[in-house]
């Protein structure tokens, strides 16, 4: 990686060259989700202290996707790595229903950032392998998602842990940018 | 003009004279760049002698002093090894860029939590933090030699100059219209250059904190530049694939350099500036002629692309670290290849020599930072402890100190 080529990424996308910012609290599965992508061992994964980056090609595209460390203290910086966005994938912890409300304010501060204006809205309702996650349904209503009116957005059921869910939201999200360019 | 006193300069070999004129101070350096341990002193007394008018018959004594000081230095045995130091848990992001002033008492680090720290190498404590930028700290540097000021250029776009003695901010450097990734104060500290991914390079005067003028011609985003050791001239190295060298008076473009063939990494003067090294994804080096603008050699051999240049202090050796893992020191003069560094599991982005050019060291994504001897290529010692990538490394002036800044939010110190 290096830093040239944290610059590198850093540039306004290329055609079929993607920048994919994936956020969400701490423990909702940020990370496990970007190894599944890139088809990396998801066994060992600890809470991520920066950031992590991955290129990943999908239905054609080239995917730079950054991968941010969610805790508290440092959500303050997520703003570091708006621009440029191209698509927005916000991961929700399905089973752990006490932090819905707090993942659902986090959520609404980003909708209201200039930097991601228009920037479609992938939304993973994670860990849908366990017992007590809440469906995806659920989440939308709890997070009034019908009422973005300003982006695309989609909801996905999914479970990064064993994978499935993963290639539908990802299919979503290429015919959304696919029509766009 | 009457001399006034001499100094000595360590690394590269010069003896600076200090000289009153029309009632003015300053100072002119003799180079001795190819001075070696068994040069014969009494032909280099005799040739300064003979050049420098400064230099008259009673003054050879104290001259053949110095000379025989800076032989001393350079046969001095570079066996010192490094140990762990200190770990600091420098920033609650990870690191940037590092950075020591000239004397190495103090040392910078940038990082994504939006400051800059400034820190006492001795005891490894924080002195100041440098807080006010609104994004990414990515580039810094002190004023060397004087190491009054820090300068840092963020992804904020704007550039600010701090006194690193009290910490204050002096001047917010507005007008890049995207993130600043490389700066440089110029030798005499009156100007700092930035480096923008809005494809211009800027200059702004120390002083009063103007802008003095916008250097374009680029058609992408700049990413590398430097000066050369008089501040008359300064070259950038573009993602556009050419480097520039512009004049510091006019701001007009003296040359573009172009033959890479893909996006330059990294773009550097040797210290005489009678040559400019240039890196590229393109896998190769390329040797220019800086007054005519011409390439002169192109050095070939990585597998994958080249993410840092770097010559020696006195000009001579040429280093090219890669993304294949591996870096090379070729002679700056004849091209040759004199050594191979293979060892890393992980690609190489930095890669420095230590001021008396006996030492190369190396950072890599693999997590370690590594010292090689130039002659020979051998791995002297892996420096092992980092838990994520190493992103920047430094030696102090003596070369006896390395600092290294990493992906996993610390720092460490070895000496």
């Amino acid at each position: 990686m290096g830093l040239l080529d944290l610059i590198r990424k850093l540039k306004s996308s290329q055609d079929k060259e993607l920048r994919i910012l994936l956020l969400g609290l701490d423990n909702a599965g940020k990370t496990t989700l970007l190894k599944k992508l890139a088809s990396e061992d998801v066994s060992h994964i600890t809470p991520t202290q920066g950031f992590n980056i991955k290129s990943v090609v999908s239905s054609g595209f080239k995917l730079n996707v950054w991968d941010i460390g969610g805790q508290r203290k440092i959500r303050p910086y997520w703003r570091n790595y708006f621009e440029n966005t191209d698509v927005l994938i916000y991961v929700i912890d399905s089973a752990d229903q006490k932090r819905f409300e707090e993942t659902g304010l986090e959520l609404s501060e980003l909708l209201e950032e200039p930097k991601l204006q228009g920037v479609p809205l992938l939304i993973y309702a994670n860990k849908q392998d366990l017992l007590q996650a809440a469906q995806a349904s659920e989440i939308a209503r709890g997070l009034s998602l019908d009422t973005i009116r300003d982006r695309k957005w989609h909801i996905q059921a999914c479970s990064a842990q064993s994978g499935e869910g993963i290639k539908e939201g990802i299919d979503w999200m290429s015919t959304v940018v696919g029509k766009k360019k | 003009m009457k001399l006034k006193r001499f100094l000595l300069r360590y690394y590269p070999p010069g003896i600076i004279l200090e000289y009153e004129q029309g009632g003015n101070l300053k100072t002119k350096s003799i180079d001795l760049l190819d001075l070696k341990v068994e040069t014969d002193v009494d032909a280099v007394v005799d040739e300064i002698a003979r050049k420098e008018p400064l230099i008259t018959a009673s003054k050879t004594e104290q001259v053949r002093k110095l000379v025989q000081r800076l032989q001393e230095k350079l046969a001095q045995k570079d066996d010192h090894h490094f140990y762990l130091f200190k770990v600091l848990r420098a920033h609650i992001l990870p690191l940037t860029n590092v950075a020591f002033n000239k004397s190495g008492s103090s040392f910078i680090t940038g990082s994504y939590d939006r400051t800059c720290k400034v820190w006492d190498t001795a005891s490894g404590e924080e002195l100041h933090t440098l807080e006010g930028h609104r994004n990414v700290v990515y580039a810094i540097a002190f004023n060397n030699p004087y190491g009054d000021k820090i300068a840092t250029g963020s992804f904020d776009k704007t550039c600010k100059l701090w006194s690193s003695e009290t910490g204050k901010c002096y001047h917010t450097f507005r007008g890049h219209s995207a993130e600043i990734v490389c700066l440089s104060f110029n030798p005499q500290s009156s100007v700092v250059a930035t480096g923008s991914m809005d494809t211009t390079a800027k200059l702004w005067d120390v002083q009063t904190g103007q802008e003095l003028v916008s250097l374009s011609g680029h058609s992408a985003e700049i990413i590398s530049l430097s000066f050369n050791s008089t501040g008359t001239q300064l070259i950038t190295g573009s993602f556009d694939h050419t480097v520039s060298v512009w004049d510091i008076n006019s701001g007009k473009r003296i040359h573009s350099l172009i033959g890479h063939k893909a996006e330059i990494s990294s773009a550097q003067f040797n210290w005489d500036c009678s040559l400019i090294a240039t890196g590229s994804m393109d896998k190769t080096c390329k040797i220019w002629d800086p007054p005519s603008g011409r390439c002169i050699g192109t050095l070939r051999g990585h597998d994958d692309e080249v993410l840092d240049v770097a010559f020696d202090y006195t000009g001579q050796m040429l280093l090219t670290a890669s993304a294949d893992g591996t870096a090379r020191c070729y002679n700056a003069v004849s091209h040759n290849l004199i050594s191979k560094f293979e060892g890393h599991e992980g690609e190489i982005s930095k890669i420095t020599f230590n001021p008396q050019g006996t030492s190369v060291l190396t950072a890599s994504s693999d997590k370690t930072a590594r010292l090689w001897d130039p002659e020979n290529g051998r791995c002297k010692q892996i420096l092992e402890g980092h838990t994520d990538e190493i992103f920047s490394c430094a030696f102090n002036y003596e070369g006896n100190t390395i600092i290294t800044g990493s992906k996993d939010n610390t720092c460490r110190i070895w000496r």
